[in-house]
């Protein structure tokens, strides 16, 4: 039972780095991103290629992977998300589906579609009351609460932070003030793919990697995102562990189930508190 | 008179998504459309194949049942695949269990699709924008993977099973020809019901509720029971489409509810242009001829379906038809101009 304890909290680590990027660029732009997992994906390709050149050191390729995504992630940004501001859902639906077929293509061109395989980069593991566990999993836990208290202080103690939060509040009331919103949003929408880009080379280790790896984890993201609530952040850390632990006593009893149940979830939170947007 | 103020009472909205109601009266074409339409899939058999075109309409009728819910209503569906894999699932369970007969089948098939989209529709039409996406894509993968594990013993899940139809009489599905012509009188009828039913004033009140929907409760219109009726004949006919793709495929697997093949059906129907059936059945024709022809030559042709999906959203928001319909209006407003100044 520890052990499924233990993994509801890893996924549920994972899940709270790439929802925490959509449900802001949800609140602030009203941009429902489908390609949000594109750079998930791409941080994860980058740190195969990278772990080749620093053998194997995976902290450093890892940091690195991080930091390619940013530039990437502001071309989507500059060229794609900024054209739908006010656009109908619609359309940025189907735009930035558009961006993560490209993508998703762009992989399968550079890496080709075999799957890599990636061996756990501790490979050191805990013995607790005559259990093991293993410490990378525990340290995923503790980037994720370290990263939620860390982004706590960014939104109330900075001034970038302060305004972002502001916007998820009124935009409108922020532009009147003289500030360029957009410029925020653009910082919004980069910090987002970046921790995308970091949950998934803290994930790639432990799942398996495909170019369509993005798209699964993306439902569940959205699950997490539609329960915690659209931009409400603490909403996203808690449905995040929560969904997480759904999935992993699923997986205990019925290993199937488990991406399925999250989607229930998310239908029964639908229907008793529907979202109008 | 009283309809025509109705039109132009709405068509002045500048939206830019807005649906012009201008061409909603049916008399003006009549009888020729689906002369036209009949013969425009008879003119390509020759060049790509019977069997081709069967698949080609098929898929039309789909998009057609997408885009009553889509362009018409103004609720963009990312699960549609559910109730063509619903349709599919039932009548060739159907078949392969009960009886035979082809007819029955296609019954089973559309009303086993009414019957889902009527009891989740009661909670999905509540929903709008992004929501109502989201929630028919969770139903979307909740009935895949329902199919792929736990009803395994009769879905025989990932492999599928193989459909054989009895024939009686000339109903023979192994014959190609006939099932051309089934298939495409299958279309006119569903054609000529889309048409009747969007020129309606019930039409209206649907597209009314995508441009404004409190404004249309305001006018005293039970808005939820109108969505949901569209739901579910959207469903009803997207059951249609997955009984008569068993039945053309000669088997069912669960590709037929795979969350991912719903891109296919909304590029189609964001390609020939959204809220118009004309629109639905070219977006089809030019959907299936893209993925069926593209891949040969060449190879990275998602990469060029996402760039064609930007171009559209970015710049070619009518659609193929809607193009097209604005030429014509151009030619015809050249014509009419010198007779004015005469």
């Amino acid at each position: 039972m520890l052990y499924t304890v233990l993994y509801g909290f890893t996924i549920g680590a994972i899940l709270y780095f790439i929802s925490i990027g959509l449900s802001l660029t949800f609140g602030t732009i009203r941009v429902i991103n489908f390609a949000h997992t594109l750079t998930y994906t791409i941080a994860v390709y980058i740190l195969i290629t990278l772990m080749a050149y620093f053998h194997g050191f995976f902290p450093v390729a890892g940091a690195l992977a991080v930091l390619v995504v940013i530039p990437i992630s502001y071309v989507i940004e500059r060229f794609i998300i900024r054209r739908l501001y006010g656009e109908s859902l619609d359309y940025t639906f189907i735009a930035t589906f558009a961006v993560s077929l490209i993508g998703v293509d762009t992989i399968k061109w550079i890496w080709g579609v075999n799957p890599y395989p990636l061996s756990d980069p501790v490979g050191i593991y805990l013995a607790v009351w005559g259990l093991t566990f293993p410490l990378y999993r525990l340290l995923i836990v503790l980037i994720a609460i370290i990263l939620f208290f860390a982004l706590e202080l960014f939104f109330k103690k900075t001034i970038v932070g302060k305004i972002v939060v502001a916007a998820l509040e009124d935009k409108d009331g922020l532009r009147c003030l003289g500030i360029n919103v957009d410029k925020y949003f653009s910082i919004v929408f980069i910090l987002g793919s970046a921790l995308a880009g970091l949950g998934g080379v803290l994930y790639a280790p432990i799942s398996s990697i495909h170019p369509y790896m993005g798209l699964s984890i993306l439902l569940l993201s959205f699950a997490v995102v539609i329960v915690g609530g659209m931009g409400n952040l603490k909403g996203t850390f808690i449905s995040a562990f929560a969904l997480g632990m759904v999935m992993a006593i699923t997986a205990r009893y019925w290993s199937q189930g488990a991406e399925t149940m999250v989607f229930i979830v998310m239908a029964i939170v639908l229907i008793f508190r529907p979202i109008d947007i | 008179m009283d309809k025509e103020k109705v039109y132009k009472f709405n068509s002045d909205k500048g939206n830019e998504l807005s649906v012009p109601l201008k061409n909603a009266p049916m008399k003006e074409h009549g009888v020729i459309d689906f002369l036209v339409i009949a013969a425009g899939f008879l003119l390509i058999t020759p060049i790509l194949s019977a069997h081709r075109v069967t698949d080609f309409m098929i898929f039309c009728i789909f998009v057609m049942s997408f885009d009553l819910m889509y362009g018409y209503m103004g609720r963009l569906s990312f699960g549609h695949m559910l109730f063509l894999g619903t349709g599919a699932y039932c009548s060739g369970l159907f078949i392969r269990y009960i009886s035979g007969n082809p007819l029955l089948a296609i019954l089973v098939g559309i009303f086993m699709a009414g019957l889902l989209a009527m009891l989740i529709g009661l909670v999905i039409v509540r929903t709008t924008g992004a929501c109502f996406s989201l929630i028919n894509l969770a139903f979307n993968q909740i009935g895949f993977f329902l199919v792929l594990s736990p009803l395994r013993g009769i879905t025989r899940g990932e492999d599928g099973f193989g459909v054989r139809v009895s024939s009686f009489g000339f109903f023979n599905f192994a014959n190609t020809t006939f099932k051309f012509c089934f298939v495409l009188l299958c279309l006119l009828l569903i054609f000529y019901f889309l048409k009747r039913l969007t020129t309606s004033p019930y039409g209206i009140l649907i597209r009314s509720i995508k441009e404004d929907e409190t404004r249309v409760k305001f006018l005293g219109y039970n808005t939820f029971f109108y969505k949901w009726l569209t739901f579910v004949l959207a469903g009803g006919v997207g059951g249609l489409v997955g009984t008569l793709s068993a039945l053309n495929y000669n088997f069912v697997n669960p590709n037929m509810m795979d969350v991912h093949s719903n891109v296919g059906v909304v590029f189609a129907s964001l390609i020939g242009g959204a809220g118009n059936l004309y629109g639905a059945l070219v977006g089809g024709v030019v959907y299936m001829l893209i993925s069926n022809f593209l891949p040969i030559y060449i190879h990275r042709w998602e990469m060029f379906l996402g760039f064609s999906l930007l171009i559209i959203v970015f710049k070619f928001r009518k659609g193929v038809w809607g193009n097209i319909q604005d030429i014509w209006e151009y030619i015809q407003k050249r014509k009419g101009a010198p007779r004015l100044a005469a």
